[in-house]
């Protein structure tokens, strides 16, 4: 992908440097026989909210699986921002500027709201080790910039109000935006977000997508594993579509809604 | 705080700063130690005491690693036992003074620890409760069959107590005191829990605790899951070999079936008891389950049976322990003044 | 010299044959439940005990005997789901029960303690003494009746499991606990039959193991550690490999005594059971599964 193929015309958000953040090619995914992912192939350029859509089974997960270092592929390669990611843990990952949320919640749900982000900031800790048993200057200095981070991500995400609730007592939507604020404490350059609108209301949706556009706004990119069409037609400026494991089509949002096999496959029950 | 209450009630107030000042509860512990051996004057209770000291190290060093790091230890008696040994063995065989002994007892338990956590790194919840359980059974068996070093089962008898601290060539402080050695393992147990309290207070309680949580949610935040663990088997096993130095130097003798996997499942019922993922819980129910069965001799061998009915019943009925008791208790009281306030006002 | 190895052969199948019994229960359990009753070899004990005091106290015949150590221990299988399992399941967490069954397990032992004393007890049958001899190797009846009822409580657990509903139901939620909900079976009753059945294994496990076992109240934590090593061997879940396993184990025991040092037994399992979980933590015969994330 080149930036004269990234169309940007029906782009909600201003044209961007279209510099291949993430590129993976031939990338295969196999459990116990079945294929879940199958020769793809994508690059993903800097600064865009990139969506991949699919029906269920079709790996989308599984993909995202792979990018973020739960599974190692079984064959293909992966470069983000030039480093090789194929047999890099998933926290070394992390180190790079590669986050993630999960489809399943998994929030700490025993620990409050403000202490999931502070956990967050794990790899950013700056204290020298003597001070984790003696606690001085420098770490009250870390502890006090932790928490106004945390709380500054909790009231972008509009959760400063619950900051000091067990984070298993918010509602489902509430953990879901937790999450993204979680992953978002590890200040990452590309930010993987599993199926973000999954039992969110209409008003939860909107904040969502105003946030995804902020994020993209400050130079996050955003790959958005999602089944919602409207929020994929909504916030994506590019998207891949898979299939039974397999690369569909790729393609712009009007690419995408144009394409007959896309239709055939995926969108046709949605677009009737 | 910015409840209203709290301002027209400044003594309630200053007493709430007090209760809750970490300063205030230590200064308060170091008295108590220091009390105790004034009260408690037979060498009967005396030997209680340094008992509790011993296994209140042993259930907090355990709780960091089941409590914090959500690892379920069941080898807690192995690393004890290698503390024990390791010292002993140099001190009786090698001349080797008790402090530099102490230290690679020490040392040796958690590199133990380290390897059994690096060796079930891969490992997860039953799987390393297994392997830990595992390892116990050999080390006993070892500690059991190596005649040669550990004398078997006939033991190793005549070990000293810590040298005097001396002060030009004086001994100022004798261990050979109880009322003395109670104050260096209290002591010494106080110091722990500091600096353990310290430490899960950092951000490494927040480390340990997300992979407690979800390993693989640790993971997608930067946390290297195995490294935490390795740690946190690390710091366990040590403090439980220092506990072990302590025990040989104070009983004198060691046999191998103090270090029975018996003796795992003592240390994870005072943590459990206590209240896992605190520290002053395991401390609570370490003195607890020391100082009860004492109590119940008169009912014969009976008495050890509350170790298995206190698990089992705090288990079921109160996950906690004894620290999720207290708070519940504690917000009762506070309900029960709250409504006697309002109701005088009203 | 190949009498030898075929006398200990011998001893070894008969006191694996015991460890499958006992080692089958855990396994069963943790197919459907994936949880470990760590009480389940005092039930062992409790059996034992239980024959013995039929036998010895009450003068009934041994056979009889290893059906009421069966009942005991079903019972006490019974009690133990519905009191710490069933209680338990709705919390979710995997080591709440093997912590609260931990207190079981002291609590049994501490009141076999209490009633039956440190000393061990020597439990005669009238099997232990007639001696057959084939050839040059030597073997009791005691070890026909052995191998003869392990074999044929295995076999049943086998036919039962492969050809009846129930059987067939057990095996489908030890898969997926959805799908026996789908067969119109309650998993509750399922999860209950299967601590009946287990512990009812282990009780018999228990009057047979009495006669060749050091009958002390503390009998249990030996026997469960060696199941430990056998389920995580034969790979935990999977009632082939338990069976491979437990023979195994018990092979590994008599030739060690034999040619090295009884005293090492536990070493040598242990070893081969830390070798199992570094090289193939699934067990002897693996099963691959996707992990849902």
């Amino acid at each position: 992908m080149t930036a004269d193929t990234l169309s940007t015309k029906n782009s909600p958000y201003p044209s961007t440097d279209a510099a291949v953040l993430f590129r993976a090619e031939g990338l295969h995914k196999s459990f116990g026989g079945v294929r879940a992912v199958r020769d793809i192939s994508l690059a993903i350029p800097a600064g865009t909210v990139f969506a991949i859509i699919g029906p269920n089974g079709a790996g989308k997960s599984t993909l995202l699986n792979l990018m973020s270092g739960i599974y190692q592929p079984d064959a293909g390669s992966m470069v983000f921002d030039g480093i090789d990611l194929v047999g890099l843990p998933a926290h070394r990952r992390v180190r790079y500027g590669l986050a993630r949320t999960f489809q399943k919640i998994r929030l700490f749900k025993q620990l409050s709201v403000i202490d999931n982000v502070v956990a967050g900031f794990h790899i950013h800790h700056d204290i020298p080790a003597w001070q984790y048993v003696l606690h001085g200057s420098a770490f009250r200095r870390d502890h006090a910039r932790c928490r106004d981070e945390a709380e500054k991500l909790l009231a972008f995400i509009g959760l400063d109000k619950r900051a000091h609730l067990l984070a298993g007592s918010l509602s489902y939507g509430e953990q879901r935006m937790l999450e993204i604020a979680r992953a978002l404490a590890t200040t990452p350059r590309l930010l993987l977000v599993d199926e973000p609108a999954a039992g969110l209301n209409a008003a939860e949706v909107e904040t969502l997508l105003d946030r995804v556009g902020m994020l993209r706004v400050q130079g996050v990119t955003v790959v958005v594993v999602e089944h919602n069409m409207d929020l994929v037609m909504k916030v994506a400026d590019r998207v891949l579509v898979m299939d039974y494991g397999q690369y569909l089509f790729e393609g712009s949002r009007a690419e995408v809604q144009a394409h007959p096999a896309v239709i055939a496959a995926y969108l046709g029950a949605d677009f009737q | 705080m910015s409840n209203p209450e709290i301002a027209e009630q400044p003594i309630t107030s200053m007493a709430n700063s007090i209760l809750t000042s970490r300063r205030f509860w230590l200064i308060l512990a170091a008295i108590v130690i220091s009390l105790l051996p004034m009260i408690f004057t037979d060498s009967y209770w005396r030997t209680n005491l340094i008992v509790c000291a011993i296994n209140v190290m042993l259930a907090i060093g355990l709780d960091f690693i089941i409590g914090y790091a959500g690892q379920l230890n069941l080898g807690q008696s192995a690393f004890y036992g290698i503390g024990a040994y390791v010292s002993t063995l140099l001190i009786t065989k090698l001349g080797v003074p008790f402090w530099i002994a102490f230290g690679c007892g020490v040392l040796l338990s958690g590199i133990a620890g380290m390897l059994l956590s690096l060796f079930g790194v891969r490992l997860r919840g039953h799987y390393l409760a297994i392997a830990s359980l595992g390892f116990a059974v050999i080390t006993y068996q070892i500690l059991l069959n190596w005649i040669s070093l550990t004398q078997g089962p006939l033991g190793i008898y005549a070990i000293p107590p810590p040298p005097a601290l001396r002060l030009a060539g004086l001994p100022i402080i004798e261990f050979s005191n109880l009322a003395n050695l109670f104050y260096l393992t209290a002591g010494f147990a106080l110091l722990i829990y500091v600096l353990l309290d310290q430490l899960v207070r950092s951000p490494i309680g927040e480390t340990l605790t997300a992979i407690r949580e979800d390993e693989v949610s640790a993971a997608s935040l930067g946390i290297n899951c195995q490294k935490w663990k390795v740690f946190a088997f690390a710091i366990g096993s040590s403090i439980a070999g220092a506990a072990g130095c302590f025990y040989a130097s104070f009983v004198g003798t060691l046999v191998p079936d103090a270090f029975f996997i018996t003796e795992s499942f003592t240390i994870l019922a005072m943590v459990i008891v206590g209240g896992m993922g605190t520290l002053i819980g395991p401390v609570f129910g370490a003195i607890l389950l020391t100082v009860l069965p004492e109590l119940l001799r008169g009912i014969g061998d009976l008495r050890l049976i509350v170790y298995g009915v206190a698990v089992t019943l705090v288990v079921l009925f109160m996950p906690g322990g004894m620290v999720q008791a207290a708070r519940l208790t504690a917000a009762r009281v506070r309900r029960v003044v709250r409504g006697a306030g309002t109701e005088a006002t009203t | 010299m190949l009498t030898v190895l075929l006398q200990q052969g011998i001893n070894g199948i008969v006191v694996g044959s015991l460890y499958v019994l006992v080692a089958l229960g855990l396994t069963l359990i943790y197919g459907v439940l994936v949880q470990i009753n760590f009480a389940h070899a005092d039930i062992v004990t409790l059996g034992a005990f239980a024959a013995y005091f039929f036998t010895h106290a009450f003068g009934g015949s041994y056979l009889a005997s290893i059906g009421i150590a069966l009942v005991v221990g079903g019972a006490l299988g019974w009690l133990i789901n519905a009191a710490i399992f069933a209680p338990l399941r709705d919390r979710g967490s995997e080591l709440l029960p093997l912590i609260a069954t931990i207190g079981v397990s002291i609590m049994l032992q501490n009141a076999m303690l209490a009633w039956f004393g440190p000393i061990p007890y020597a439990f005669d049958t009238p099997y232990s003494e007639h001696v057959i001899r084939i050839g040059s190797t030597f073997f009791t009846v005691q070890s026909v009746l052995i191998i003869i009822v392990s074999t044929t409580t295995i076999g049943l657990l086998y036919a039962f499991m492969k050809f009846t509903f129930l059987g067939k139901a057990l095996r489908a939620v030890s898969q997926d606990r959805e799908t026996a909900g789908l067969m119109g079976i309650n998993p509750n009753y399922l999860i209950m039959l299967t601590f009946v059945i287990a512990s009812a294994l282990a009780g018999m496990g228990g009057a047979l193991l009495g006669p060749v076992l050091v009958m002390t109240p503390f009998a249990g934590t030996s026997v469960i550690v060696k199941a430990f090593a056998i389920v995580i061997i034969g790979g935990f879940g999977n009632v082939e490999g338990t069976i491979i396993a437990g023979l195994l184990v018990g092979l590994i025991e008599s030739y060690t005594t034999q040619f090295l040092d009884p005293g090492l037994i536990d070493i040598v399992v242990f070893a081969l059971l830390l070798l199992m979980l570094a090289v193939r933590p699934t067990g002897l015969i693996a099963e691959k599964r996707e992990e849902n994330v």
